[in-house]
């Protein structure tokens, strides 16, 4: 039987009872039978309070990461540090971490109010206490009628909400959660969603959250890692990583609609790609780089002509989406598509939500997000301008940012 | 009309050899048998009268039947069901969670299911032999000689009530390892998460146990309960080659035998077979009902 | 806890885990020689010189192996060994083709109480003999059919068909549906379906199916005896009738055990996983 942790001191409900606790994860390695490194060589230093996303394709190890935080999964290499406490061989049932899976795993024999008691009853927390916690958090999530039904007698949404409710309750150190919205509905996902970020103000719990969805990760976390093959590519805040990623697979993978791609040259401080070239701003670092990359544009960073001193070039739109305040134009250019392992991982891990990829083509495809009072017509010449200081250059071979 | 019935016809017509047969052998013979119960058959030639209930309120005040099997049996599916329980689950519950060694153990505690229940018969008869002093062998031999000679019994020979108890030490050594089957089909049938989730929560291996795993177990228990019933009910064989001519241990099964085809006693013979039927349907019916339907709500 | 780098690649171990799996294990292998204990007493004296064989040091390792008492046993049973050969191959290879072609249009060709057609089959399997024994007698003593081995491997066909369907049924409700109706679509009727689409990829479930029935089979002992002529008596009446009775000496007995055994036990060891399927499906886990 295990002992639990020293009673905490008491505290209004809905309140952190303890200090929220940092994580830190250091040179973390996880090494499955059959040699497959599930994650590599994994450093991350998690604030206490902050709510982090790991976030990339599927088999990046994101939820291997998270069930070595819980001390589900055994770490091969490296510590882990839950507060000050080195917890790398520490049983999960020791840790105070709450865990959200994917499928909920929610006690098919037990009622919502068991459910969600559960933890506190382990814990030797006594009956009234427990009852008044599950009540106020029941409260919270607008499952107070439910109490009594058992998980099968619920629809997917309330599940997913005894789900949250059996982890707030227990009040942890550390909230870990695997993918919890993507059983939802799409209406239903984005309404959680903001729940969660307001639920998250409320009680400042540390919260590591794990999904494959961008989208999910830019609006939630406070900071996200990106993760691809066990490797951990960038860790930063959201406006970080869609200002300055820092190699082509963050750049393909983040921010929505997805970066343009095609292979250039620079030299003489002029980027030319596809029969155009564009002049860099004279502060540029690369301005004296002379050498081939892959030149990322979002699709954001284009404007009509004459927009206040942009370079400019002419196209010839191929596809026009109208979206009421603004519409994006799609072009082809004379190059052809940019297809390395990055870019494709990055494609294949982007939901179908950003249904502006074409990417079947043989040919580079733009999209440019244009003011829909222009007048653009299928098959016309076009002149759009570029921002020159949203340019991003990479290198062809190892995608590494140029700055 | 016509395209639904091309839709199934040949289906049906597949099945029909065997639907046939079963509803002659199984069902017409039951029928039969119940008509041949309320007969007053005796002896060479079949009866074809009707003698209403008469051979089942014989039964009721035949010592035999009364004061022999009907308790026997009572008592070999108590001990009998219950020890297969305890045993095949404590097994499973060892083996679950066992690193190595799985396979081979699981497989040594089923084999005794794919031996028939005569040689059972025969090898426990001599391990239960009751022989005294210098004849003393079998289990009694291995209690002596280890120093728990007061543990020494005259097991299915013994003149108590409890005698019968006995045989369900082969019944329930060839059956455990199906009980200890099911028991870790049903527990291998919750899923990982859930006691992951359990761990997360604070419960300790123990307590994830008791708390997921175990009510999770119930319907496992309900079919490995009705299973083995049913089975004691219909056990012929085992008591047939280890002891049939000791009344003292005499079953519904063996009197139907021997009154009716030793004694001559059709009718009567015909009746506790109905009576055996009945025994079972009554927890087979529902177990059979219930889970056609629970498959079909799946 | 000071932490030294894990290095595994499982579940993180509690502190009791040595502790645990010791007692676990002990208790499994004590466990299993209770269980090995008759098995033990059967081969170790089947295997002692007839003169050996005593009450006494029945426990006891024999001084020299012999296979004196097999030699002594085996022409008494090797009549009944060959019945029951000749009776349990067909028996249980008849029962699954029909058991096939049952469980595939139970379970892949609905009609309109099909799963009432399928309770009323499997009801079959659960009845107790004795309540079909005297019409079976009389049915069989009237047809000619009693005293030869061609009525007892009809029985066994017969009641063998609710648990033969039942594995089979399982068996096609895994398989998708998909398959059917593109045999459908390529104008393929019921049985041609049955016969080029469901019986190619049944062999697992023919083998589960196969194997039950002829232990099933094998170690029937209620038909046997009230169905065969003692020329055709199958090998569990023989051996109830050489080790039956009391007298006969504990060497023979054990040594006509092992060999009546010998058959099913070589099917279980060496085509153990089936007999394992074969027992979940009676199980119903619904």
């Amino acid at each position: 039987m295990t002992t639990p942790a020293a009673p905490p001191p008491p505290g209004p409900p809905g309140s952190p009872r303890r200090p929220a606790a940092g994580i830190r994860l250091d040179k973390v390695g996880k090494r499955f039978r059959g040699g497959v490194d599930a994650v590599r060589d994994l450093d991350l230093a998690i604030e206490p309070g902050e709510f982090i996303v790991l976030v990339g394709p599927s088999g990046c190890g994101k939820s291997t990461v998270l069930r070595m935080i819980a001390g589900l999964e055994e770490v091969s290499s490296g510590r882990i540090f839950l507060g000050d406490a080195d917890v790398t061989n520490e049983l999960p049932q020791r840790r105070d971490v709450a865990m959200v899976f994917q499928s909920y795993a929610l006690y098919p024999r037990m009622t919502v109010k068991k459910n969600m008691a559960f933890g506190l009853r382990m814990r030797g927390v006594g009956r009234a206490e427990r009852d008044q916690r599950v009540a106020a958090v029941a409260r919270t999530l607008g499952l107070d009628h439910l109490l009594e039904r058992r998980p099968a007698a619920l629809s997917g949404g309330q599940r997913q909400r005894v789900a949250m409710g059996r982890a707030i309750v227990r009040e942890p150190r550390v909230f870990l959660m695997d993918e919890p919205l993507s059983n939802l509905d799409a209406k239903l996902r984005v309404t959680v969603r903001a729940q969660l970020t307001l639920l998250h103000q409320r009680l400042g719990v540390t919260t590591v959250y794990v999904t494959h969805d961008q989208v999910e990760a830019m609006t939630l976390g406070q900071r996200v890692a990106v993760l691809r093959d066990g490797l951990l590519q960038q860790f930063a805040s959201p406006r970080a990583l869609f200002r300055a990623p820092v190699n082509l697979f963050v750049a393909a993978f983040i921010g929505s609609p997805a970066m343009n791609f095609v292979a250039a040259t620079l030299a003489g401080g002029r980027v030319s790609f596809a029969g155009h070239s564009v002049a860099l701003p004279a502060d540029s670092p690369l301005a004296a780089a002379d050498r081939p990359v892959i030149l990322g544009v979002r699709p954001t960073a284009f404007g009509p002509a004459g927009t206040g001193g942009w370079p400019e070039f002419a196209v010839t739109p191929a596809v026009i989406e109208e979206l009421g305040d603004e519409r994006y134009v799609l072009f082809d250019l004379d190059a052809p598509r940019v297809d390395t392992d990055a870019t494709r991982a990055a494609l294949d891990a982007r939901s179908s939500d950003d249904a502006l990829l074409l990417p079947d083509q043989a040919r580079a495809r733009f999209t440019a997000r244009l003011p829909a009072d222009l007048a653009i017509a299928i098959g016309d010449q076009l002149t759009v301008s570029v921002d020159p200081r949203r340019l991003y250059f990479f290198d062809p071979d190892s995608g590494a940012a140029l700055s | 009309m016509l395209r639904r019935l091309r839709a199934w016809g040949p289906g049906l017509l597949l099945i029909s050899p065997s639907l046939i047969a079963l509803a002659v052998f199984v069902y017409g013979f039951l029928g039969w048998n119940i008509r041949v119960s309320l007969s007053s058959w005796r002896g060479l030639l079949p009866a074809h009268d009707f003698v209403g209930l008469a051979n089942y309120t014989a039964l009721a005040s035949d010592p035999r039947f009364m004061q022999y099997d009907v308790p026997n049996i009572a008592i070999f599916t108590v001990v009998f069901v219950a020890g297969s329980l305890v045993v095949g689950f404590v097994l499973a519950l060892l083996l679950d969670r066992a690193e190595f060694g799985q396979h081979a153990l699981r497989s040594l505690y089923l084999f005794p299911m794919a031996i028939s229940f005569i040689a059972t018969a025969i090898i426990w008869r001599w391990l239960m032999d009751n022989g005294g002093g210098e004849s003393t062998t079998g289990l009694n031999k291995l209690l002596v000689d280890a120093g728990l000679g007061s543990l020494r019994s005259d097991w299915f020979k013994s003149s108590s009530r409890w005698a019968i108890a006995a045989i369900a030490l082969p019944a329930g050594w060839s059956l455990s390892g199906y009980v200890m089957s099911l028991f870790l089909a049903g527990m291998r049938g919750v899923p990982e998460e859930l006691r992951e989730a359990a761990r997360v929560d604070g419960a300790s291996e123990p307590r994830v146990f008791w708390h997921v795993v175990r009510p999770m177990l119930l319907p496992v228990l309900m079919s490995a309960v009705v299973i083995l019933a049913h089975i004691s009910l219909k056990t012929f064989d085992l008591f047939y080659a280890m002891d049939q001519k000791n009344i003292k241990i005499d079953t519904p099964a063996l009197y139907m035998w021997f009154t009716t085809f030793d004694g001559g006693f059709y009718a009567r013979g015909a009746a506790i077979a109905a009576l055996l039927l009945l025994g079972v349907a009554t927890v087979i019916v529902p177990y059979i009902w219930y889970s056609v339907r629970a498959e079909r709500v799946k | 806890m000071t932490a030294a780098p894990a290095r595994g690649h499982g579940r993180i171990r509690s502190p009791w885990a040595p502790y645990t799996t010791t007692a676990r294990y002990l208790a499994l292998f004590a466990l299993a020689c209770l269980f090995i204990l008759p098995v033990y007493a059967l081969l170790v004296t089947a295997l002692k010189l007839p003169a050996e064989v005593s009450v006494v040091r029945m426990w006891q390792w024999p001084h020299e192996l012999s296979l004196d008492n097999f030699r002594i046993v085996w022409p008494k049973l090797r009549d009944g060994f060959g019945n029951s050969v000749a009776m349990a191959l067909p028996a249980s290879a008849l029962s699954s083709l029909l058991g096939a072609a049952n469980g595939f249009v139970l379970s892949k060709w609905r009609f309109p109480g099909a799963d009432f057609a399928f309770a009323l089959i499997l009801f079959g399997m659960f009845i107790p003999y004795q309540a079909v024994l005297i019409p079976m007698f009389q049915t069989m003593s009237a047809s000619g059919l009693r005293g030869g081995l061609s009525g007892l491997i009809m029985v066994h066909v017969i009641y063998g068909l609710p648990i033969t369907t039942l594995i089979f049924r399982s068996y096609f409700a895994g398989i998708s549906d998909e398959l059917i109706e593109a045999a459908r679509v390529d104008g393929a009727g019921m049985l041609r379906t049955f016969a080029f689409v469901a019986l190619p990829i049944a062999p697992p479930a023919f083998a589960v199916a196969m194997i039950w029935q002829f232990t099933s089979a094998w170690n029937d002992f209620l038909f046997g005896v009230l169905l065969t002529n003692k020329d055709r008596w199958p090998i569990t009446v023989a051996l109830n009738n050489i080790a039956g009775s009391q007298a006969v000496p504990f060497n023979e007995a054990m040594a006509s055990a092992l060999l009546a055994c010998l058959p099913t036990l070589a099917v279980y060891v060496v085509l153990g996983r089936f007999f394992l399927r074969g027992l979940m499906a009676g199980a119903l886990k619904g």
